[in-house]
């Protein structure tokens, strides 16, 4: 078995509802795959069966344990950084790292090592709801790689940081790339994709459309820019329809509208909307292009105006 | 900002491969000692370890005042007041942490993370209610001891091995219902509805099954021997003669039901009651275990 | 035997009462006859003695152990020097006085016979004025039996019986017709009864009973002085039947609680005055039944202590014309049950201006005179119920007891009424007799299971606070 990762046929259902329809995956040792998707194309879910915290039908095997037979044995490959760190506020970063430490059955952690890995150097006595948001998830980060685990497993890391968080995070992460583990991310940020991932997996309602080379994958979304409108929830349908009467092919998304457009019309659809007294509170233009700006100049200062999200429809229907 | 290292030098170690996760005592301790010190740095732990002490010595100086300056010592009537007190706070007490437990954590996104750990959800459990079943015993010793402590101080009568005997089952009693708290709190969805059903469950076993089995009794004319097997499945009830058992050697003072039982049982009838609650502590884990290994814990 | 007139009021009465008496009473029927004498066995040391001596005489035994069986038959003094021990070999009565005026004194008499039926007893006393004088009686199946012997003096004997069943126990001490007799600092333990058949004018003073059935008995016996006497751990500490005239004062009931658990009993009683007793720790501390048994006199409880009895006292519907002043009534689980149905109204427990301690007394004494502003009425809901369903006793100290007796006093619809009322309660308990002594529990025990229940406690924390950073 020379997979690190083996995914065959898994399913998993909530109620009638599929999250993951028959997904198969493989993963050699050393090569990094992303998930990517919308918000409930069930990226978390497959992660969360790979972590055996799911029951599933179908046979997952990391290092070639089974994970719901063998889960201890899976799990202690794979270091695994959540969304976002939830664990008890009051312990310290050095009580913290002790405990995971032990759970691994490390027989003794070099805490200073693992720390400065992450840039946290300094913080030990730090408790844990002291840390930004940003440390927290380098302190996650940190749990993960105790013991070296051959497997990561990212979900969505940098979907509760801001704009400079998120840009470091995807630094310290691109560092880890070609060391020879193996990483598994979801994603729905092309910049995060673009510098970390050889392959990636699209899911679309829970079923993997396809699985492309990274390369591919981003030349393709590189070809527009997305307009991501920031809307009261009261106004948005009236803004949908006004959009779509406009010309444009508008989607929702959590938190406002995801407006593909071409370079010369990213004025159009504020006109649209001011004509019909829809108040914009905010915006961005998520460009695939600075996503491949971040991954040939890692250690880049500047800011970048990031979207917040970008779903793979947006991607791939942009003309340019 | 911190400055960031600009390559991380960590590379996968091939012996993580070949390593052993960490069998189930290992794991098992290592959470009881997260919640241990979790719980003993919470605030309800020295509340109740607070009002536990507080409420002891209420109820001791009081049935001390009621011998009126008699000089008479209580006959374990201390003891008697303790055994209500304790029938009160701790059943509270164990259920609504026992509840909160798994449930908070659950809420939290805590247990998803613990549980990508190379730990088993068995562990887990087990860890979880032998941290918690630590920090109870912390806290009916604490409460219990300082009580005991300020009554040889200012002289009252109470019995030692009667608070021994009371501190012992008390913590069998929270036991149980740590157990009944985290089934609970594995299978209610959010922490809140884990400890309004917790403390549903304490309002039933403290008030509402006695109520209606006294009801039972007066409407139906239970039999004695029905009223005292009913009562066998309270594990308050079991407790409560358990503790007069112990401190009294006899439970005559409860009348019929009780001459029945001591004329049944004998002193046997310890057993009886140490099996009843050892059933109690047993079988709603058990449940809860069972449960957890089956249910998502997201 | 014939029935003596026990009560002449009530020639009907009376053949009633002995009819009943010998239903339920039938291990007391008349004691077995006698066996004439002892002639045919040939005669031990002290036996030998006994026969060369002549009336008026002092014996001295010298110490040692005598297998004998002795009949007394000329009045002597027979006094034990050091142990002299009289032993029966498990056989028969030991000692048999057959002539009035004898005295023995400081002997151990020991291992009788276990004849139920014949009564095998450790001394048998049939004549008039003998003294039995701290000796002391083990291993025996009766202690001392008095047979129409009136004017002895049983004093300072230890009686311990054979460790049987209860059922196949003797008497300790048992008085049948011996008038004037003086039952004084005896120890009876592990007997059946220390009772009294037909014997009138008796003081009992100053003894010691515990783990019989019943510590004091009292059967057709009339103008008995009960003093200053311990019964504890019995099943019932003093029992009185178809008595006529007591007096019992400033004895120590506790703990008793047999299968009846009467600190003391009181069956078709008669002009009794019950005083300066602690009665506490029975099942129930007093419990009367037909008594006072005419209209002669009342029954009188005064300064009593009844402290945490399951009941402090019982009435049968047929206790009527009782009055209780100035008792202590302290923390009996239920201080005054009625049994049945019945009422307390023929019962009273205030008389002019002195009524009772009761330590669930809510009022208060503004004026401060010592006696509660407030009637003092016993009504709460979860007495009622248990006195009407003994069962309900099952619940005593679970919350669900307060939650009954809250809504009981919430809800007047369902308050029951007043069991009794006592319109001049006391503020203050009246104090004990000198006799109450106070036994203090160690308090280093209580304080050292403190600390090592906060050791464990403080073990506990310091084992969390311990970081387990490594193994």
């Amino acid at each position: 078995m020379s997979y690190m990762i083996h995914i065959e046929h898994v399913t998993k259902r909530f109620g009638r509802a599929a999250a993951v329809d028959d997904a198969t995956l493989d993963l050699g040792a050393g090569e990094s795959l992303a998930l990517w998707g919308a918000n409930g194309a069930g990226k978390t879910t497959l992660i969360r069966c790979v972590l055996g915290l799911l029951g599933f039908r179908g046979t997952i095997r990391v290092g070639g344990h089974d994970v719901r037979r063998d889960g201890k044995a899976a799990r202690l490959l794979i270091g695994y950084v959540p969304q976002e760190l939830g664990f008890y506020d009051d312990l310290t970063v050095c009580e913290a790292v002790a405990f995971f430490s032990r759970l691994k059955g490390l027989p003794h952690t070099d805490t200073d090592r693992t720390l400065a890995t992450v840039g946290l150097l300094g913080h030990e006595r730090k408790r844990i709801r002291e840390l930004s948001g940003g440390m927290k998830q380098r302190l996650a980060l940190a749990i993960a790689l105790l013991g070296d685990p051959p497997v990561l497993v990212l979900d969505e890391v940098t979907a509760s940081l801001d704009a400079v968080g998120r840009e470091e995070f995807v630094n310290l992460l691109a560092g880890l790339s070609g060391t020879g583990r193996t990483l598994l991310f979801a994603s729905h940020r092309i910049e995060e994709v673009a510098a970390l991932s050889g392959r990636v997996a699209v899911l679309e309602a829970g079923r993997i459309t396809r699985v492309v080379p990274c390369a591919d994958f981003v030349a393709e979304t590189d070809r527009g820019t997305v307009l991501h409108l920031f809307l009261a929830p009261s106004v948005r349908d009236q803004a949908m329809q006004s959009l779509r009467v406009g010309g444009f092919s508008p989607h929702l998304n959590g938190v406002g509208i995801l407006v593909p457009v071409t370079p010369e019309r990213k004025a159009a659809p504020f006109r649209l909307l001011a004509e019909a007294r829809i108040p914009v509170d905010d915006f961005e233009i998520v460009s695939a292009t600075h996503a491949r700006r971040v991954a040939h100049v890692p250690h880049s200062a500047s800011s970048s105006p990031g979207g917040n999200a970008v779903p793979h429809l947006a991607a791939t229907e942009v003309s340019s | 900002m911190t400055s960031l290292p600009t390559a991380v030098t960590s590379s996968p170690n091939a012996s993580a491969a070949v390593r052993v996760p960490p069998g189930l005592l290992r794991n098992v301790l290592t959470v009881a000692h997260r919640e241990l010190r979790d719980a003993i740095r919470s605030r309800w732990f020295w509340l109740y370890t607070l009002s536990f002490a507080i409420l002891g010595l209420a109820v001791s100086f009081v049935s001390a005042a009621g011998t009126g300056g008699t000089g008479l010592s209580g006959f374990g009537r201390t003891t008697a007041g303790l055994i209500n007190l304790v029938l009160l706070v701790v059943p509270l007490m164990a259920l609504t942490s026992g509840a909160a437990s798994i449930a908070s954590d659950r809420e939290r996104g805590m247990l998803a993370y613990v549980l990508a750990q190379p730990v088993s959800r068995l562990e887990v459990v087990l860890g979880k209610y032998l941290g918690l079943a630590g920090a109870l015993l912390a806290c009916l010793s604490l409460g219990l001891g300082t009580c005991a402590l300020i009554l040889a101080w200012k002289g009252l009568r109470t019995s030692p091995a009667s608070i021994l005997w009371l501190t012992g089952l008390s913590l069998l009693l929270a036991l149980a219902m740590l157990s009944l708290g985290m089934l609970i709190s594995v299978l209610a969805r959010r922490a809140s509805v884990a400890v309004g059903t917790a403390i549903f469950v304490w309002l039933a076993l403290v008030f509402l099954t006695d109520l209606a089995l006294m009801a039972g009794a007066l409407a139906l004319r239970l039999r004695i021997e029905t009223l005292f097997g009913l009562s066998l499945v309270n594990p308050l009830q079991v407790f409560k003669m358990w503790s007069l058992h112990a401190v009294d050697a006899t439970l005559d003072v409860l009348g019929p039901a009780g001459l029945y039982a001591m004329d049944t049982f004998g002193d046997r009838v310890a057993i009886l009651f140490a099996a009843a609650l050892v059933a109690w502590i047993i079988l709603p884990l058990g449940a809860a275990m069972a449960l957890f290994a089956r249910r998502s814990p997201v | 035997m014939m029935p003596n007139a026990v009560h002449p009021a009530s020639a009907f009465a009376a053949v009633l009462v002995v009819a009943t008496a010998f239903a339920g009473q039938a291990d007391h029927a008349a004691p077995a006859p006698v066996s004439g004498g002892r002639s045919t066995l040939p005669l031990g040391p002290i036996g030998m003695r006994i026969a060369a001596a002549s009336p008026g005489d002092t014996l001295e035994i010298d110490p040692g152990i005598y297998r004998e069986h002795l009949r007394i038959d000329k009045p002597l003094t027979i006094v034990a020097r050091g142990d002299v021990v009289i032993d029966g070999g498990g056989s028969g009565d030991i000692v048999e006085i057959v002539a009035p005026d004898v005295t023995l004194r400081g002997f151990v008499i020991r291992n009788t016979g276990i004849d139920l039926d014949k009564e095998n007893a450790a001394v048998r006393v049939l004549a008039p004025r003998v003294a039995l004088e701290n000796n002391r009686l083990e291993d025996i199946l009766f202690g001392i039996d008095l047979r129409e012997a009136p004017d002895c003096r049983i004093v300072g004997n230890r009686i311990g019986g054979k460790d049987l069943d209860v059922a196949r126990r003797g008497d300790g001490l048992r008085l049948w017709r011996s008038d004037r007799t003086l039952v004084e600092r005896n120890t009876i333990h592990d007997g059946r009864d220390a009772i009294l058949w037909y014997s009138s004018n008796v003081v009992v003073r100053g003894n010691h009973g515990f783990d019989c059935r019943y510590g004091l008995h009292l059967m057709f016996s009339d103008h008995i002085t009960i003093l200053d006497n311990e019964f504890a751990g019995n099943s019932v500490g003093i029992y009185l039947m178809y008595t006529t005239g007591v007096e019992l004062v400033g004895n120590t009931l506790v703990g008793n609680r047999g299968p009846s658990g009467y600190g003391i009993g009181l069956k078709e009683t008669d002009q009794f005055s019950i005083r300066d007793n602690l009665i506490a720790g029975n099942r129930s501390g007093v419990y009367i039944d037909g008594s006072p048994f005419t209209a002669a006199k009342p029954g009188e409880f005064t300064r009593n202590t009844f402290a945490y009895n399951d009941v402090g006292c019982t009435f049968l519907p047929s206790a009527r014309g009782n009055e209780f002043t100035e008792n202590n009534f302290v923390d009996n689980i239920d201080q005054v049950a009625v049994a049945g149905r019945g009422a307390l109204d023929a019962n009273r427990f205030w008389k002019g201006e002195r009524g009772n301690f009761w330590s669930d007394y809510t009022g208060y004494d503004l004026n401060n005179d010592g006696v509660g502003d407030f009637v003092h009425e016993s009504q709460t809901l979860f007495e009622n119920l248990m006195d009407k369903r003994p069962a309900l006793r099952l619940f005593l100290f679970s919350p669900a007891q307060q939650a009954v007796e809250f809504v009981g006093r919430a809800i007047p619809a369902v308050r029951p009424e007043a069991k009794f009322t006592d319109e001049v309660p006391l503020m203050r308990p009246v104090a004990l007799p000198a006799a109450v002594v106070e036994r203090k529990p160690a308090r280093e025990a209580i304080a050292l299971s403190g600390i090592a229940l906060v050791g464990v406690g403080g073990l506990l924390i310091a084992a969390a606070r311990t970081s387990r950073r490594t193994s």
